[in-house]
């Protein structure tokens, strides 16, 4: 065996080990169990008055227009097949998108959250994302705080002019971003550090998870915006059907 | 490409009724949060995996392949739980950086270890349902729970057509990389765009079509399926409930002892 085979055996092997033991990045989905049961009721508990609002507003949207149901279903399974999808990253691990924002921006915050909590029941159910008793606080973090927080973004940046382009990665990255602060915030209060208490644990959590999520943030951002610009410039009748021009 | 949901239609038991399913599982989770016992999530871990892997006939490796998904988020989230920055060194381990001390207490590491079985068990809770009662059954379930109808309609929509549109995904990219669309990190990103957006357009087409499909069969709002009902054993209720109890009377046991395990 020559020199470079042996080089390029090894650099195999590397490549291949670190590929088989790279971990999914997914988005911050609190696991099964990871809750006390106080704060799975508080959190779902919470949710309630979005939800309640976003199913009359499903409701009110149905009754106006029957071909809408059919609609929000499509939408509903395209926000889970695309917080599924592998997406290319520069480093080479697997990970998925969250499709919060791309979620919100395309079908509005409203009813994000009913789709999305659908979409978590499956992600818990089918692939074992999240679980149904932190159901309620992944709600709130992925479905409700992050959607309309993407979507406040989204039209502040409309309203100012900003660049197209722009305004869309600012939309989905911040509003990753903020699902993971509030995540970290969820779990800090669940688990107040031993030495400074919810703030110090808030920090940790947040430090913790930083490595995946930050860079998770900047390519969703950068995903988003061309797959918009995407759309804008060859889907209009689609996009207006979905009511977002 | 989804693997769990396919092999629930595989399972052996996947012909038991569901709603016993769905009860024994939801219990048997709340048990494990409420007790937050060690004891009680190894019991609770061999009963539901002896189940799926033994009764159910899922294969072992699939089994713990899939116990090791929700994995990063475990080692990251306790790692924050153990590790503290502090002042003053904590009892259990301590390493000076500066004037501060990375730092844990006993009490800590031992939560952490307590955290990490609750939630281990919490997921084969989980995974017993979702390996041996395929979706529409468990729609079944939530329809006798007074879910509203529009819910649970929208909720059979949406999984059917997760299957189609990832159908549509996987085709295209399939076709891009046969094209070397995703040769650089570059084209890539192009390439997954393009791909994204496609099937957003075919998928709103879809819906369009799907209506009219339904139209054309009647539709006025609600979808009319047959549902099979597997008859309800009372052997499997027996048992259920023997062990549910059992499990509670542990939970009160430990929880009045005071909980140290």
């Amino acid at each position: 065996m020559t020199q470079k085979q042996k080089k390029q055996i090894t650099a195999i092997t590397v490549f291949s080990i670190a590929f088989g033991i790279c971990p999914a990045a997914n988005a911050m989905h609190i696991m099964e169990g990871y809750l006390p049961v106080a704060y799975c009721i508080a959190w779902g508990v919470l949710c309630l008055p979005f939800l309640v609002t976003g199913f009359m507003k499903i409701k009110k949207t149905l009754d106006e227009n029957r071909r809408a149901m059919t609609l929000l279903a499509i939408s509903g399974a395209f926000i889970f097949v695309i917080s599924s999808l592998k997406i290319p990253s520069v480093t080479g691990s697997c990970s998925h998108m969250t499709g919060t924002g791309l979620g919100a921006i395309l079908f509005g915050p409203c009813s994000v959250s009913i789709l999305g909590i659908i979409v978590l029941i499956f992600q818990a159910v089918i692939l074992a994302h999240g679980g149904l008793t932190s159901l309620g606080a992944n709600a709130f973090s992925m479905a409700i705080a992050g959607p309309f927080f993407s979507y406040g973004v989204y039209a502040l940046c409309k309203k100012c002019n900003v660049n197209r382009r722009i305004t869309v990665f600012l939309a989905a990255s911040i509003g990753d971003l903020f699902t993971y602060c509030v995540t970290s915030v969820q779990l800090a209060l669940a688990y107040p550090s031993e030495a400074g208490g919810v703030l110090a644990s808030a920090v940790k959590f947040l430090s913790v998870f930083a490595p995946t999520q930050l860079p998770l943030a900047v390519v969703e951002g950068l995903l988003t915006a061309a797959i918009v610009i995407c759309l804008e410039s060859f889907a209009k009748p689609e996009l207006k059907s979905v009511g977002y021009i | 490409m989804i693997m769990s949901d396919k092999l629930c239609y595989y399972s052996k038991l996947r012909y038991v009724n569901a709603t016993e399913k769905f009860l024994f599982s939801v219990l048997t989770l709340t048990a494990c949060i409420l007790s937050r016992s060690i004891i009680i999530a190894f019991l609770v871990l061999a009963v539901t995996g002896i189940l799926t892997v033994y009764k159910g006939k899922i294969p072992l490796s699939r089994y713990i392949k899939l116990m090791t998904v929700p994995i990063v988020f475990l080692f990251l989230g306790t790692l924050a739980i153990f590790v503290n920055v502090s002042e003053t060194p904590l009892d259990a381990f301590a390493f000076p950086i500066g004037s501060y001390y990375i730092t844990g207490s006993v009490q800590g590491l031992f939560h952490g270890i307590q955290l990490i079985c609750t939630a281990l068990a919490s997921t084969s809770c989980l995974y017993f349902l979702s390996l041996n009662t395929p979706v529409t059954d468990i729609l079944n379930v939530l329809r006798k729970l007074h879910v509203p109808a529009l819910i649970l309609e929208l909720m059979l929509l949406i999984y059917r057509y997760i299957f189609v549109i990832i159908h549509l995904a996987s085709d295209i990219t399939v076709s891009q990389n046969s094209r070397l669309g995703n040769i650089r990190p570059s084209t890539a990103k192009k390439s997954f765009a393009a791909m994204v957006s496609s099937v957003f357009i075919l998928s709103v087409r879809r819906s369009g079509e799907l209506y009219d499909a339904l139209e054309a069969r009647c539709y006025n709002g609600t979808l009319q399926v047959l549902s099979e009902d597997y008859p309800v054993k009372i052997s499997e209720i027996l048992s259920i409930a023997a062990f549910e109890i059992l499990l509670y009377l542990a939970v009160i046991v430990i929880r009045v002892s005071g909980g140290t395990l």
